[in-house]
Parts: structure tokens; sequence; C-alpha cells
């Protein structure tokens, strides 16, 4: 799939094969192979899987536009501005005016940092609680605490997520952008930490395989070797799809007035909009239109993150399978 | 198929519903202060507009009457009668803001709710199966490369905002579609053909916009298939000179979409998920419309009710699937019978 | 044997895929006769190409595959079949009725949903043959490989052991009567004990059926004991042939050699024949002259630069190799080929 230069699939080959070495070697240097091997050689595949450049040069401007956008543009207020002007027309306020007269340029680059702190809040809880309870029921696999945790799992995955959230949202009535975050991440958990247990028993398997063969490392040493390098791929890629829910959700929720209107969000953008009848007054249409075309791009820029980090791990779990099998499947025979 | 499996997936699905009951009868104790404190200016409204005086007993009777959970008992007093109220007796309490048993009004709503849905979801996954398995036959040919793009590109639009799209297209710039309601109001309801028209007329949108949900299946269903494609049996197949009809059915195609089976499982708890949203875009009068209002009028009951009813519903669904699975993927019950 | 009586003639045979940096050709002008009824073992390592020689015979090499060259199969009765320009049609005809093929993947050959018995009646109705009296055929199939016909047939594929798979899928690749049973690796994923049944077992099949039986393995020992001839595959050509007894005591090939050599003990298998010296060949950057020089001890000059062809050296013994006169003396085997117990172990 990916247009991989031949060479770099053998330095890449090297590389995970000099730090599948198993005699001891000094703290520095293991930190600097792990560096070369969970950042800087995905780097270098990244890099040359147009996904993964597209979808993180998005997501980067997101995070410009949140961090120091909002201190170049003003907090927008009312009367800033004529009411209802059209996008393109004026530079100071180029995406147009809402009702109010505030700029919906400003509005969404204001959104901006509290979107983050959801998907951060968000993201950390599901893929956090995710790891720890795949982990957890993973290793103890067998025990009262794996049937205790892997029920729970199911119970969260077959309750229906929004449901459970808006009854949240409307008891709680959160404002905090975090605690939002924190609500919307514990539905998104379960997949994930069924995931992570599943490639911690095949882990294990591998292990004790490996462990009995050299005779020299116990398995924990292993397990603990190899787990980050497994994990991480997956955990990247669901990082990046739970960002994903939690925007459609949380901006789902502000769209429909579930969740209070206390701060700027796209979706309370998209909720002003649609209640006055943007879709029937083309004057209002581009108060309608920005908030979704925002919403489109940062998703879009999370999912093709999330491909692009798939295929970049693919090409280093095949260059690893490659190096371990290399001898026994014949070229020609395939 | 192996009774151990279903004894399993059974005691999940009563696990599930008992979770259920349990999360939102602390949901009311989690309110801020105590059911009773928190209902009290619902329930003091409600009876301002009606003329009437409440005293705190009769308070706490009104909340038991509304919510079966009585404040004035010990904690788990309230949680037995709670429990089995709703177990035993199907009530899930009354309506605050209408005034009716929740369990009424839900019943007469959720026939329209499951009718979209069971259509999204129909329609959203034999398009993504079909989708997927045609890319896969062509594999890094031009319709798959662009068919993935269209995907990627359309699991980045939330489905609330295709509904938008829809809305505006196809019913707002060109009234090829109503844009609300469940049937048109100048047909009789009952059993002739404008009013089925009408029904499914009304239907399209809603079903369309909520399919988009399903679509990320294709690029699963091409995965798998290309995944097939390189087995083992399918080129033995190939090698017994069986007929290309049999290969892409028998081999092909129902070993592409077992393992996609369980995603749709999931899929059904998601489905019902949307249609709060996608019922309050559509102004479609279903169960999703119904919790919709029952926030903005503050009708705790009513809310959990449709909670509880909504998880009801996928944990049948999802029990369905379970036991039809067995018939589909023979290795589900592992050294089971044979017929 | 009745060396006359061809089944199988082939010219000129080439293999190629097309990859990003160049042409891949797998096999490489191969010329090939096999005969009515014989067993014929293709030996090689893996890489070798025997795989794809092995395909397509049945014009089954996998996608990009091309195949060129002549492949033509003479029936029993009727006109010869030039294989590699069957129609789809006719391809599929061909395949199983006339060439069935069990292959190196055998623990995975059945649809994983479907019962042993689906798959004997849908290969029957896709054959438009009979099925009730087929499926009779069946039944005495899977038990002449010593197979309960009852409990096998509705059988899901999970719910059986590799061997049994195996000797149930051999039966499967009898169920329309072929002439001849390709046999890719058949023996790769079963234990000695499975390996030794299932050799047995193909003698009595070959006998009751009338086939012709092309076995390919990298297991050198294991063909000495069910081979009539031996073709000796290396860098996608064919290097050597002749009878058992040719190859195993008058090698003429230094390749040849160095396998025997490499085998320590005929009676004991191997499973990889990595004790020959050198890397393997690469199917893309051919090099020049003989494919074998760069590993070869009796390389030179001339070897460099040109590529020897097959010569012959008795009406059935044929090598590619231009010091096949010396090759035995520059590289003794232990015993020196006559070691009697060895002798013994061939004709068993």
């Amino acid at each position: 799939m990916s247009n991989q230069e031949p060479d770099d699939k053998v330095d890449l080959e090297e590389l995970f094969n000099s730090s599948g070495g198993h005699e001891p070697t000094p703290l520095k240097e293991r930190l600097k192979r792990t560096a070369d091997l969970t950042l800087v050689a995905p780097a270098r595949v990244a890099l040359t899987d147009w996904r993964a450049v597209v979808g993180t040069v998005i997501l980067f401007g997101f995070f410009i536009a949140g961090t120091v956008g909002v201190m170049l543009v003003d907090r927008p207020t009312s009367g800033d501005a004529p009411i209802l002007a059209q996008p393109f027309e004026n530079p100071n306020y180029i995406l147009g005016t809402d009702t109010f007269g505030q700029p919906i340029g400003a509005q969404l680059i204001h959104a901006t940092p509290d979107m983050f702190k959801m998907i951060f809040a968000g993201a950390v809880v599901s893929v956090g609680l995710a790891a720890l309870v795949g982990l957890l029921s993973g290793f103890m696999r067998g025990t009262a605490v794996d049937t205790v945790l892997m029920s729970v799992t199911d119970v969260v995955i077959t309750i229906p997520g929004l449901p459970l959230v808006i009854v949240l949202m409307a008891i709680f009535a959160p404002e905090n952008p975090y605690i939002v975050g924190v609500l919307l991440g514990l539905d998104n958990w379960p997949g994930l930490a069924r995931t992570v247990r599943s490639q911690v028993l095949s882990i294990r398997e591998e292990s004790y395989v490996e462990a009995s063969r050299i005779m020299g490392l116990s398995t924990g040493t292993i397990l603990r070797r190899d787990l980050l390098g497994q994990l991480m791929p997956y955990i990247t890629i669901n990082s990046a799809l739970a960002s994903r829910r939690i925007i459609f959700e949380s901006v789902g929720l502000y769209f429909l007035g579930i969740l209070p209107f206390t701060t700027f969000n796209w979706g309370v953008l998209m909720n002003l909009a649609y209640k006055g009848g943007a879709l029937t007054r083309p004057e209002m249409l581009h108060w309608l239109v920005f908030p979704m075309v925002t919403i489109f791009l940062m998703s879009f820029g999370l999912v093709l993150f999330s491909q692009g980090m798939d295929s970049v791990f693919n090409v280093r779990l095949r260059a690893r399978h490659a190096s371990t099998t290399k001898n026994d499947g014949g070229a020609g025979d395939a | 198929m192996a009774t151990h499996y279903l004894v399993k997936r059974f005691g999940q699905a009563v696990l599930t519903l008992v979770a259920t009951v349990t999360l939102s009868f602390f949901l009311y104790h989690a309110m801020p202060g105590s059911p009773a404190e928190s209902l009290k200016n619902v329930i003091l409204s409600q009876a301002a507009t009606g003329g009437t005086t409440v005293d705190i007993e009769r308070l706490n009777q009104l909340v038991a009457l509304y919510t079966n959970v009585q404040p004035d008992q010990p904690l788990y007093v309230q949680f037995y009668q709670y429990f089995s109220s709703i177990i035993l007796e199907q009530d899930l309490g009354t309506s605050i803001y209408e005034s009716k048993p929740v369990t009424t009004l839900i019943f007469e709503r959720i026939p329209w709710s499951m009718f979209i849905s069971v259509y999204a979801m129909v329609i959203g996954y034999s398009l993504s199966i079909l989708i997927g398995a045609v890319m896969a036959f062509k594999e890094k040919s031009r319709f798959d490369s662009v068919s993935s793009s269209i995907l990627i590109a359309l699991n980045s639009i939330p489905y609330y905002i295709v509904g938008i799209l829809l809305i505006y297209f196809l019913a707002i710039q060109n009234s090829w579609f109503p844009y609300g309601g469940r049937v048109s109001s100048s047909v009789t309801a009952g059993f002739n053909i404008p009013f089925m028209q009408s029904i499914v007329y009304h239907a399209a949108l809603p079903v369309l916009s909520m399919s988009m949900l399903g679509l990320g299946g294709a690029l699963t269903m091409r995965g798998n298939s290309v995944r097939i494609l390189g087995e083992d049996y399918l080129r033995v197949a190939q090698l017994r000179g069986l007929r290309d009809s049999r290969i892409a059915t028998q081999y092909v195609g129902r070993n592409a979409i077992l393992p996609m089976y369980t995603q749709f499982m999931i899929g059904i708890a998601g489905i019902f998920s949307s249609a709060v949203i996608v019922e309050q875009i559509f102004s479609y009068p279903g169960v999703g419309l119904l919790m919709y209002s029952a926030i903005q009028t503050q009708d705790y009951p009513l809310l959990m009710g449709s909670l509880i009813m909504f998880t009801t519903v996928t944990v049948i669904a999802i029990f369905i699937a379970d036991i039809t699975y067995g018939f589909v993927d023979p290795r589900i019950s592992a050294g089971g019978d044979n017929e | 044997m009745s060396t006359s009586d061809r089944i199988f003639e082939v010219r000129n045979l080439d293999v190629s895929f097309e990859l990003n940096r160049g042409a891949s050709r797998v096999v490489r002008d191969v010329d090939m006769d096999i005969y009515r009824e014989e067993t014929l073992g293709i030996v090689g390592e893996s890489g070798s190409g025997k795989s794809m020689l092995a395909s397509s015979l049945l014009n089954a090499v996998v996608e990009p595959g091309i195949c060129s060259g002549e492949v033509t199969y003479y029936p029993r009765n009727g006109e010869p079949v030039s294989v590699l320009e069957l129609s789809e049609a006719e391809l599929k005809r061909f395949r199983w009725e006339q060439v069935a093929m069990v292959f190196q993947g055998a623990m995975s050959s059945f649809n994983p949903v479907m019962r042993v018995r689906t798959h004997f009646r849908e290969t029957l109705q896709d054959h438009n043959r009979d099925i009730p009296a087929g499926m009779d055929r069946a039944r005495s199939l899977l038990e002449s490989v010593y197979l309960d016909p009852d409990r096998v047939l509705s059988a899901y594929p999970h719910e059986l052991s590799g061997g049994m798979k195996q000797r149930a899928l051999i039966a499967l690749s009898l169920i329309l009567e072929p002439e001849v049973l390709v046999m890719d690796e058949p023996t790769a994923a079963l234990d000695l004990l499975m390996q030794r049944s299932i050799v047995s077992l193909l003698d009595e099949l070959q006998a009751e059926h009338d086939l012709t039986i092309i076995f390919i393995t990298h297991d050198l020992p294991l063909l000495t004991k069910i081979a009539d001839r031996l073709t000796v595959m290396y860098a996608f050509g064919l290097i050597e042939s002749g009878t058992v007894d040719e190859i195993l005591y008058n090698s003429s090939h230094p390749y040849t050699r160095a396998l025997l050599a490499a085998t320590p003990d005929l009676d004991v298998p191997v499973d990889e024949m990595h004790a020959i010296e050198g890397s393997k060949p690469d199917p893309v950057d051919r090099i020049s002259g003989c494919s074998y020089h760069p590993r070869c001890p009796m390389a030179d000059m001339h070897c460099e630069n040109n590529d020897p062809p097959m010569e012959q050296i008795s009406s059935t013994h044929r090598a590619a190799c231009f010091y096949h006169e010396e090759a035995a003396e520059a590289i003794p085997l232990r015993g020196d080929g006559n070691n009697p117990k060895q002798k013994g172990a061939v004709h068993e």
C-alpha cells in the first residue's frame, strides 16, 4: 500500500534486529534505541505516507489556532461588527458574522482550546481505562478479576452510549470542558480494552515460547519489553479515533442544546444558526456552514492520521515479521 | 449449537439490564441533593400551574409515584422497590410533564424508532458489504482508491451533519422529501397505500443519514475479503474447478462477512444511540425525540425510562444476533454436536 | 514403467512476476516429460520454483504470475490438450477432473464454515456428476484413507486433526477420478509417523486408481521411498533428472551431489537443506553463466560465462553441468554411493 523505498525497509529491519539482541546494553544506549524504534523510525516511515502527513498538518493547524490563534484574535463579543456580514467581504471578519454581530472565524478559533481540552480529557479517560482494564485482565487471565472486568466491558459495550451520556449530561449539566470530555470518554473504552487484552494474551503465549528457548530472561521482562512496542499502534490509532468520536458527540450535544451554552463551541454556533433558520435563509447559511466545515476538517485530520499511523505500524510489523521469518518461507514458493 | 454459549450470552444480557437499572437508580441519588430535592422544583412548578400546594410528605409520595424511588425509606428498601417495580411490574414510573406512565409513552413511540433504525442498519451494512466486496475484488483499481477516499471523507462527517446536508439539498433546495415528521397530515392513518407511502417518504432522509454510520464497515469488509482472497481454501476451491458464483458467495462472501457480525452487533447499540440526534434534526417523533423533550422539561422519570428502554431493545437485538451467529459460524460451538 | 507413454510434456516453460524492481522469473526454461502412472519426485530448496512449476501444470499460477511456453497434457483417450491455452470454462473442467492438486496448505484447504460433506457434494455438483453415486464413492475413498466416512463427512474442518484433514483432502482430490495427482509438500506440516502413513497410502491409491503422481518436496529421503524418477530444481530451473538410482548413486550435477552429501542419513529426513554454503539465488537479478557457479566448488571461467545445457548421460538421465563427468570424483559422497543399506532403503 505505502510506497516504501526498498533501502528504507532494510534500515528498519536492521533497527529491529539490533534492538532484539539479548545481551545487556547500557541504559543510555537502550534509551537511544527505544527512541529510534518508537519515534525516529516511525516518523521516517510516516513521512512517506501522505495520509499521515496531511493528517498531521491539519491537526497541527488546529493546534496553532487553539494556542497562537487565540492570542492573536480578539475574543468576539456582541456588536463587534455589523450583523450578518457575508463571508469573504471584510478582511476583519473574513468568515462573516452572526446575528449578534460576532465574527464567526473568531468564534471558531476561540472554541478550539475547549475542544482540545475535551478531546484530551476524553482520550485520556477512554484510552487510559482501556489500557488499565485490558492489561489487568490480560495479566490475570482466568482469574475472578478477569471475569469481572470483561463482564463490565461487555455491559458497557451493550448500553447505547449516547443516551447514557445524555442522561449523565442532563443530570450533571457540566460546564467545565474537562468534565464534558471525561463523561464522553466513559462510554468509549470497552472496544480498545478487549484489543489490549488479546494483545497481552498473544504476547504472553509468544513470550513463553521465546523465554523457554533462550532461557535467560524472565517472562515478565519480555512482556514489559514487548508490550509497549506492540500496544503503541493500537493506542495511537484508537486515541485518534476516540478523539474523533468525542468531537462528534460533544458537538452533537451542544448542537442539540443538551450541554449548557457557557462557552464558544462549534456545536453552539450550529445550534444558533440552525434554530435561527439558516437552512431557509441564504444570508445566514455561512453561520451554519463554517462550523460544519471546521468539524469535518478536524475529524478528517484525525481519521487520516489514524489511517496513516495504521499503515506506518503495519510496515513496522511487517519488517519485524520479515526479519523473524525470513528463512522459513520461500519467496518463489509463495 | 452449544448451550453453554447461549447460557453465557443470556447471562450477559440479563447482567446488562440489571446494571442499567442499578445505574439509573444511583443516578437519581447522584443528582444534586436527594431525588426529592432535585425533583421538588419540577414537581412544585407542575403543582403551581395546577393551582395546588404540596407539603413534604405529599412531595415524597409524588416522587415515589413518579420515579418508584421512595425517598423516606432506607437505601436498600428504595433500591429493592425501584428494582422490583421495573423488573416485575414493568413499571418505569410516570412522566411528570405528561402525567402518563412512562412505558405507555415509550411504547407509542418505539415502533417508529425501530422502523428507521432497522432500515438504516440494513441499508448501511448491505451497502458497505457490497462496496467492500467490490473494492476487494478490484483491489488497487481506480474504483478501489476512489471509494476508499470517499469512505474516509464520509467517516469524517458526523451523521447529523449528513442529515442537515440532506435536508438542505433534498428537502429545502429541491422539495423532493419532507424535512420533518413521520407521516403527512393529509393522509388517513391505517392500512392503506397512501399512508404507507407517506411513512416511507418521511423516513427516507433520517434512514439515509443514519445509515452513514454503517458505511465504515465497507473498509472492514474490503480488508476481510482481501485477506480471504489469499486463503488456502480459496485457492483449493479454484483448483477444484468450482463455479465462480459459488466461490464468491460461499467462500469469499460468507467468510468475509462473519467477522463483521460482531461489529454489526456493536453497531446495533450505536444505531439506537444516533436515533436521539437524528430524530431531533428531522423532528421524527420516536423515542429519541421523546428523550430530547424529557431533557428540556427535566422529566427525569421519562429520561431514565428511555435509557432503560433503549438498553432493553439493544440487549434483545444483540441477543438475537448472538443466537443466529451460531448458525452462520460453526466454529462458535467448537466441538459441538452434529446436526 | 512404460517410458514411451507420456501424460505431460512441458517445453520452454517460464513463469514470471512483474515486480517494481523488474521481472521476477521464478521458473526458467523448463523442459520436462512426465509418464503415465509413474511417480515423479521434484526436489529443491524452498524458493527454487518447484511449487510454481507444479501450479503451471494446472495453469493455476497465482496472480499476477504469467506462464509462457507449452504444457501439453495427453488424456487416455482423445486429443492432446494445450493446458496454457485453455479457456476459463475449459480450465474449470480440466482441473480436478484430469489433474487434481494437494498443496502445502492442507491444514486450511477446507472452507471453515462448511461441513466436509458439502465440499464433496459441491465438487460433484459443479462438475455435473451424479451426486448419490459420487457420495458413495466419497465414502469408499474416505475408507481407503482409513477414515470413518460418517464421522468425517458430517464434521466441520476444525473438528478434524491435521492428519485427518490431510487424508480427507486426498480423498477429495480423487473424487472426480483424475489421472494425475500433483502433491506439493503434502506432508510438510505432519509429524513423521503421519508422513510415513500418507506415503504408504499413496502407493496403495496409485495402484488402485492408476494414478500418475507428481510429488514435490524438499525432503529428499522421503522422495527416494516413493518416487520412480527424480528431478532436481535449482535456481528456478531443472538441473538434473533421472531414475532414483541414477540420482542417488550416480548423480552428475555438483548441486545434487552437495545435496546428497548434506543429507546425513537417508532414513532421517531433513527439514531444510541449509547445509549447502552460499546464499540463495535471486529471481530478478539473474547472474550470468551457470546459476550454481557462485556456490560450486568446480566452477571456472567457463561456468561464469556460459549457461550449461541439459546433457544426456543415459537414456533416462540428464544433467545441466559442463563437468558432469568429473562431478562424482570432485564431490564424493559418503560411502561413495555404494552403500548397500541405502540401496535397500530405496527398494523397500
